[in-house]
């Protein structure tokens, strides 16, 4: 951006520090020598996108092609955005400062729904038409990708393609393609999108017919011509150890959200919880070595002068070489003040060399997460811990001199009873208990567990997939019986996530493409940031989905058939629909499913190929 | 008088000082990140950096002054504490190839004086703003020569008028190339330290300076030199 112009206005809003650029690491190239302009959109503030994992990858991934110039593109915040449409600024670029309404291809990541209406309001303020039917061929390609992309068909209208599973290889692809197309003058919007759906792990939503039956459910998806394919398979790069990872970053010079190294070290996770869509969607599971990670650490610390390595998995515990790996990190990390820090652990693997070996656990707060109340519940959901597993960790971390413990749990999951809304309370109160029982406790200070709840969303490509979220009073009222049996329990505190906030992201977790008439009104109506409190409404979502003729129950309440065509049944993530068919049976048998380390439960994803240890 | 001879090398727990500027988009930064950011340069660069002892190890470093946001400057001073013996020359080169552009240090030397030696600044204000001509310039000389110098200042015993006339040492007012240029010289010290933006503030409510359309109007603060109370260059 150009602050020298803007500084009239850079001092008049929030944290101007977010949209002056010019960071220590960030990519400039010669515009001379490059042939596809790439604006990497995140949705959300400046702050968030520069700790995006996905972004950092991508953004090294994409700029390794000489050819190819990638750069960066966050939502302005309300008060920018005001003073943007006041006076007539478009939405720039960071790097070159030049609007993206003249780029070639304009990406969004999707993280969640609710980011669905910044990312259209960002089209919006760069002065591109918002569906792909208006756009000509003097407009950017609007690309779609990350998690939401998994269903992207409430937001299909709007954009021209979506990159499906991962996008280190399949971004290069694309643009490669883009670049030949432009350079033999075979470029069209229509013969490059053709194209690209031959691409595997491209989705042309302009390429399928859509029908419906009478009761609003899906009667099927046509391809328009018969070289498309009935269904998109998601991308997976083989071998992670080999895959694009960068060794430098661009360095914020203001605070970010997670300021600091992040290692990947594995992809995927074995575990199979049923209402986890992460779980699902990135198998198969794979995992790059402790002395690719190694070296990677001592690399990015060398660059960046960032003092904390943060270890990302959805479990780290799961990790096969996980003490390999922080033994190898220790022997240089405390000499030169370097911090280490975990996700969230899981109780059955919490240990006491882990809180004496990993910072953030030695000195940050402890946080599990049962996810249900009862032993019954979590079987259900196959979260398979059980009580005494809590009990024996938080045990350790009061042992250790800890006071404060924090859980994280969830209403609304399929077959919840009262009763299991009471355990969460009677779990709670145990693990205060356990610190009484604790000898070498710390009497210093007054013990204290905080009970976090959020609401079930069903996920698509999840065994609960077809399951129907409760409705917002039964939500309200679970959380009233809650607060009213924790009340009375001093040294529990309890906080719960808004249930409207959770029915609208069902909705759009599960919509399908007639939602777009809804986005559109949302756009319309300037809403945005609905991640946010500042941002989110419930009576504006009633009523852009009213005068979209939309019934949200319909997505959200609504138990899909099982049989039914889901909206989402044109993408293939690997992990086959036979699969999350049984182990929706399983769930309500409330039998288990071992972790795949333990037995392969023959999910499907072994198909997509890459270097596994566990697929059969 | 006994001369100091300076050495081009620091000794373990010597402290060395750079002078940088800091500009355009490093403006947009508040004090605590500009922090945040040096400590990172400093191990990108491998520099040797003292940490304190205990529990939360911290790089033993200081700043001469906190910059508030929207402020730009030629003249600032960085100290740093040594673990190992550097060569201050190649100290400096290292921390500017970890920067960018905009920010660079243009000296590296042991220091001789205390950050609490600085008495003074002087600023650059340069105001693009609408109807700026001579006529203009000599409404904001007179508005500033106002005794007292009432302003509504923000400060821990709460926000009040308050006259700021003594501090402020000394202001030329000029007309140039479509702007209003002004040096002004301000206190500077721990007890007195002056903010320029309130003589923006002030020429805001006495002479309508940028008021009109912020896409055409704009000012810049430029810190220019840091003095010492018998008005020499501090360093
Ligand atoms: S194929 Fe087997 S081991 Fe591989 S992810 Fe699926 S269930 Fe797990």
């Amino acid at each position: 951006m150009n602050h020298e112009l803007l500084s009239g206005i850079l001092k008049t809003v929030t944290k101007p520090g977010r949209y002056t650029g010019g960071e220590f690491g960030e990519i400039q190239k010669d515009k001379s020598d490059v042939r596809v302009r790439f604006a990497f959109c995140f949705p959300d503030t400046y702050e968030i996108g520069m700790s995006n994992l996905g972004v950092r990858i991508l953004y090294e991934a994409l700029n390794r092609v000489p050819t190819v110039w990638c750069e960066r593109v966050y939502a302005p915040w309300m008060d920018m955005d005001e003073k943007m449409r006041e006076y007539g600024i478009p939405l720039t670029a960071h790097e070159s400062g030049d609007p993206i309404a003249a780029f070639d291809i304009v990406a969004f990541t999707l993280q969640y729904e609710l980011c669905y209406t910044t990312a259209l309001h960002m089209l919006k303020i760069a002065g591109i038409p918002l569906f792909s039917r208006d756009r000509t061929d003097e407009h950017p390609i609007i690309l779609g990708g990350g998690p939401c992309a998994y269903n992207p068909e409430p937001v299909a209208d709007f954009f021209d393609l979506f990159s499906i599973g991962e996008g280190e290889e399949a971004l290069p692809e694309l643009c490669a393609l883009y670049e030949r197309m432009k350079a033999d003058g075979s470029y069209t919007r229509e013969a490059f999108l053709r194209e690209a759906s031959h691409i595997e792990g491209f989705y042309v939503p302009s390429l399928y017919e859509v029908t419906y039956k009478a009761d609003g459910t899906i009667e099927r998806y046509t391809p328009r011509y018969p070289d498309v394919p009935a269904r998109v398979r998601k991308r997976i790069v083989g071998n992670l150890d080999e895959a694009p990872y960068p060794e430098k970053l661009v360095m914020p010079f203001i605070e970010t959200v997670h300021d600091r190294i992040v290692l990947e070290v594995n992809r995927g996770c074995i575990r199979g919880c049923r209402f986890c869509q992460a779980g699902m969607v990135y198998r198969p599971i794979r995992e790059k070595s402790p002395e690719k990670l190694c070296q990677l650490a001592k690399c990015l610390y060398e660059n960046t002068g960032y003092e904390e390595i943060s270890l990302i998995s959805l479990s780290i515990s799961d990790y096969s070489e996980i003490r390999k790996l922080t033994d190898a990190l220790l022997t240089w990390t405390d000499d030169a003040h370097v911090s280490l820090s975990l996700p969230s652990l899981r109780i059955d693997s919490f240990s006491e060399e882990l809180m004496q070996k990993v910072s953030s656990v030695r000195t940050g707060g402890i946080t599990f997460a049962p996810e249900a109340g009862t032993q019954r519940l979590r079987d259900v959901i196959n979260k398979n811990v059980t009580e005494e597993d809590l009990l024996r960790a938080v045990g350790i971390a009061f042992k250790n001199g800890k006071n404060n413990v924090k859980l994280y749990f969830m209403n609304g999951l399929p077959t919840e009873t009262m009763e299991d809304v009471e355990g969460i309370a009677e779990l709670a109160s145990h693990v205060i208990t356990q610190f009484y029982r604790t000898p070498e406790r710390n009497k210093m200070r007054p013990v204290s567990v905080t009970v976090s709840v959020s609401c079930f969303v069903p996920k698509p490509f999840t065994p609960f997939q077809w399951e129907a979220q409760d409705p917002i009073e039964v939500l309200k009222e679970k959380q009233e019986h809650l607060r009213s049996i924790l009340a009375e329990r001093k040294k529990i505190r309890y906080n719960w996530h808004d249930a409207e906030v959770s029915h609208v992201e069902a909705v759009l977790a599960r919509g399908d493409r007639r939602l777009c008439a809804a986005l559109a009104l949302a756009v319309e109506e300037d809403m945005m940031f609905d991640a946010w409190d500042e941002g989110f409404s419930y009576e504006r979502w009633c009523s852009v989905f009213e005068r979209a003729g939309i019934d949200p129950a319909f997505y959200a309440n609504r138990a899909f058939g099982l049989d039914e065509w889901l909206p989402w049944d044109v993408i293939d993530i690997g992990v086959s629909k036979s699969f999350l068919l049984r182990e929706h049976e399983r769930a309500y048998a409330e039998k288990t499913t071992p972790a795949c380390s333990e037995h392969c439960s023959g999910c499907g994803a072994n198909q997509l190929g890459g270097k596994t240890r566990w697929c059969k | 008088m006994v001369q100091m001879i300076l050495s081009d090398t620091a000794a373990p727990n010597a402290v060395v000082r750079l002078r940088f500027f800091k500009r355009g988009s490093l403006a947009y930064i508040a004090h605590l990140d500009l922090v945040r950011t040096v400590t990172k340069v400093l191990v990108r660069a491998g520099i040797p950096v003292r940490y304190s002892e205990g529990f939360n190890p911290h790089p033993k470093i200081a700043f001469a002054t906190a910059m508030s946001i929207g402020l730009e400057s030629d003249c600032e001073f960085l100290d740093v504490r040594m673990a190992k013996t550097v060569d201050v020359e190649a100290l400096r080169l290292a921390f500017n190839q970890n920067l960018t552009p905009e920010m660079q240090a243009v000296e590296a030397y042991l220091p001789e004086t205390k950050f609490t030696d600085i008495a003074y600044s002087s600023y650059r204000i340069t105001l693009v703003t609408q109807g700026a001509d001579e006529a203009l310039a000599a409404k904001c000389r007179d508005a500033l020569a106002e005794r007292p110098l009432t302003v509504f200042k923000r400060s821990k015993s709460g926000d009040k008028d308050t006259d700021i006339s003594a501090s402020v040492k000394a202001c030329a007012v000029r007309y140039e190339n479509g702007a209003i240029v002004i040096d002004a010289t301000l206190t500077a010290d721990n007890a007195g330290f002056l903010n320029p933006e309130y003589l923006v503030t002030h020429l805001k409510a006495r002479c309508g300076v940028l008021s009109g359309d912020p896409m055409k109007e704009r000012y810049t603060l430029l810190r220019t030199g840091l003095y010492r109370a018998d008005m020499t260059p501090f360093r």
